[in-house]
């Protein structure tokens, strides 16, 4: 009997995850081999899936999209990020007030935040085209341009999230010995050059982590382009996910929703695993 | 093992005295959730309760979600659908009819003689699935119709309506304007959700494509022939094009508009094609001054013919789980005849789907104390419904792909839009087609 205690005590655990993780795992996997409308009895069609995968043009450009989004998003967020830390990191007044000013549109709900920043960029009544127009300049059709839709969702989506990087970032530079830079002083080393040969070595995990996170949260980009263009204009804003949720809850293709998400998933993995290999290498 | 066949017995009797026999519960009813059909589904089932106490029945309006059509499927998975069902979308029928979760209506006795003494062939063909059943009963019907500001267009240098498309854009650039000169439009011809969502097209590309085409398909479904896309015709290119000067030339704003105070209420838009439901809430909310009427679809110069338009019809069904059909189909019939259409229409503001709605003396007294719902009355005459389709919403979508790159964006021309359209519907139906063949055998 009290051999079996550990396992009891496990139990419940092991029973959540067979039922809410392992379980919807392998039926998704089974999912991408059949055709499946939810109503209808599920039907075999082998690797069908994955060949309309290869053919379906759409799902490459959303795939494409969340790219081109990725490639603003992550640089520009590790940037402005870092640079707000190092800023939060010195001496000043107010500290506490601009900690939490940048931390507060983590907090505030993704939906509220789109619809936001959707009257800001509007074309016409768009507060930043105001702007625009007051100091004589064209106004920008932020969202209304396929070539510039995803840049400005890629704006506001930094937005939101750089408070949580900042504060990842601040204590990543707090982690640093003061020593350290103390010894760089008495070389006479410059700020830069603390900061390339000190500070960015000793946060290498925190920018890890940081790569990391920003890139499977990129990856998942949905309430946007969601609420905000609906995927248009001419699916310039169309992410990977919000095509993977349209063909399982518009379309009601559940088998071929699976094979896109689970393609997707190994995809990320796979990113991530080049991540893992080059950034906690080379910076 | 003792033990477990006494924990299986325990539970097989719990879970039986759960399960009440099928007969003895009462019929669900599921109405739509808005508050007048609402009263309309509370009058009628206490009227059938006072009148069969032996065959009890209730509604419940549809439980809350984010559409109706999310609710319908999730009930459908989770078997706990109601017996009968109104406010169903016609599109919607096929993918449930072919899943085998509907009643066929027609094997009830009663049923299409009926149904003939109410609706007209074409309504019964259009209804009509695939293998040849009726699962749907047609129930109300919001026509959708060119509403006017009258005092805007019947000004200077204007015709009015009715429209053709030349009169139309020709009212565009009288009634296109920047009213305070501060270089923003401040006054539209009209407008029309820009975003390519597949039912937004029903407010714009598809009335517009039924009153150029005196009510054709999108979907062909000749017997013995495989389904095709039947759009690929001028009526089509001509409604895109059409649709394309009006925002090429400004008449129609990009911007969206829908998101702020109703732009024909405000008066920053002259016209919009939509139902007999904003009637009701113009006459609730308008300012005193605010003058309009509604008329029928804007038509190619060269049309001849009635004009047809969607109808947005939203059709009554009962759930295969129902333990008497016939009980249920007696109760439909006491919604769908002459008192219960009439009660539709005064306490909805919608109208039934039935023949001469407009001229049949029962209902010419409601008429004539709504005058403004007179014009959509007549409409009804001419109304279609969508294609019998399992993949109609996807039809839609792939039109509304090429509607938003040459209509809003121009990056196509009306030509080449509708023919790649057409080219991925038949795609699309030939791997539907497939998908059949596959469960067949």
């Amino acid at each position: 009997m009290k051999k079996l205690l550990p396992y009891w005590l496990v139990s419940p655990y092991i029973l959540y995850f067979c039922v809410f993780i392992a379980f919807p795992v392998v039926f998704s996997v089974v999912l991408t081999f059949h055709s499946w409308n939810i109503i209808s009895p599920m039907e075999f069609i082998g690797l069908d899936n994955y060949i309309q995968l290869v053919n379906d043009r759409l799902f490459w450009q959303a795939l494409y999209n969340t790219l081109r989004f990725l490639v603003v998003h992550i640089p520009l967020q590790i940037v402005v990020a870092l640079a707000l830390a190092e800023f939060l990191n010195q001496k000043i007044r107010g500290q506490a007030f601009f900690r939490g000013a940048f931390f507060l549109p983590v907090i505030v709900s993704g939906v509220v935040v789109t619809i936001l920043w959707q009257q800001l960029l509007g074309f016409n009544a768009g507060i930043l085209n105001r702007g625009l127009t007051a100091l004589s300049l064209p106004k920008i059709p932020w969202l209304e341009d396929p070539d510039i839709a995803m840049y400005a969702i890629a704006l506001m989506a930094t937005w939101k999230n750089v408070g949580l990087y900042v504060i990842l970032f601040l204590v990543g530079l707090q982690t640093v010995p003061v020593q350290y830079y103390e010894a760089a002083d008495m070389e006479g080393a410059t700020h830069w050059q603390k900061f390339r040969y000190i500070t960015l070595p000793m946060i290498n995990p925190t920018i890890f982590m940081v790569v990391v996170l920003s890139t499977i949260g990129g990856f998942s980009l949905f309430i946007e382009p969601y609420i905000m263009t609906e995927g248009g204009p001419l699916n310039s804003t169309l992410s990977a996910v919000m095509y993977i949720y349209k063909q399982a809850f518009q379309y009601y293709h559940m088998g071929y929703s699976a094979t896109l998400g689970f393609f997707f998933a190994l995809l990320i993995l796979g990113v991530v695993a080049i991540q893992k290999r080059y950034v906690e290498q080379e910076v | 093992m003792q033990k477990l066949g006494l924990i299986a017995g325990v539970l097989g009797v719990l879970m039986g005295g759960c399960q009440q026999p099928q007969t003895e519960r009462p019929l669900l009813f599921w109405c739509s959730n808005n508050a007048a059909e609402i009263t309309f589904a509370r009058e009628f089932t206490n009227r059938w309760q006072r009148e069969h106490p032996d065959q009890p029945l209730r509604y419940q309006p549809i439980p809350e979600g984010q559409s109706s059509e999310e609710i319908i499927l999730a009930s459908v998975v989770g078997k706990t659908t109601p017996d009968i069902y109104a406010n169903m979308w016609q599109g919607s029928v096929e993918m449930y009819a072919r899943a085998g979760v509907l009643v066929p209506l027609d094997t009830i006795s009663g049923f299409l003689p009926f149904l003939r003494d109410r609706c007209d062939s074409s309504t019964i063909r259009e209804i009509t699935s695939s293998d040849g059943h009726i699962y749907q009963v047609p129930w109300k019907v919001n026509p959708i119709m060119t509403l006017c500001n009258t005092r805007l267009v019947n000004g200077p240098g204007l015709t009015g309506p009715p429209y053709t498309y030349s009169s139309y854009l020709n009212a565009g650039k009288h009634l296109t304007k920047d009213l305070n000169h501060d270089g923003y439009t401040d006054q539209w011809l009209g407008y029309t959700e820009v975003k390519a969502i597949w039912y937004q097209r029903f407010f714009n590309f598809y009335p517009l494509y039924l009153a150029a085409s005196n009510g054709g398909s999108l979907v062909s479904r000749e017997p013995g022939q495989p389904a095709r896309a039947a759009f690929n015709n001028r009526h089509a290119v001509d409604v895109f094009r059409f649709l394309q000067q009006l925002y090429r030339n400004g008449y129609y704003s990009k911007e969206r508009q829908s998101a702020t105070r109703d732009p024909f209420l405000d008066q920053r838009i002259a016209t919009s094609f939509t139902g007999p439901w904003q009637v009701g809430f113009l006459e609730r909310y308008k300012d005193p001054r605010l003058q309009y009427d509604a008329w029928p679809m804007p038509v190619p110069d060269t049309h001849t013919g009635p004009v047809y338009t969607y109808g947005d019809p939203k059709n009554i069904v009962i759930f295969n789980t129902c333990p008497d059909p016939r009980a249920a189909w007696a109760f439909v019939k006491t919604l769908i005849d002459e008192p219960g259409d009439l009660r539709l229409m005064e306490l909805t503001g919608q109208f039934p789907h039935r023949r001469n709605v407009d001229t049949d003396p029962y209902f010419s007294d409601f008429l004539r104390k709504n005058p403004k719902l007179l014009p959509f009355a007549k409409q009804t005459q001419y109304i279609r419904g969508v294609d019998n389709s399992e993949v109609i919403v996807e039809v839609f979508d792939i039109i509304s792909q090429e509607y938003e790159a040459c209509v809003v964006y121009d990056r196509k021309s009306p030509e080449d839009a509708i023919r790649d359209a057409a080219k991925a519907v038949d795609v699309l139906l030939m791997n539907d087609r497939g998908k059949d063949q596959a469960s067949v055998f």
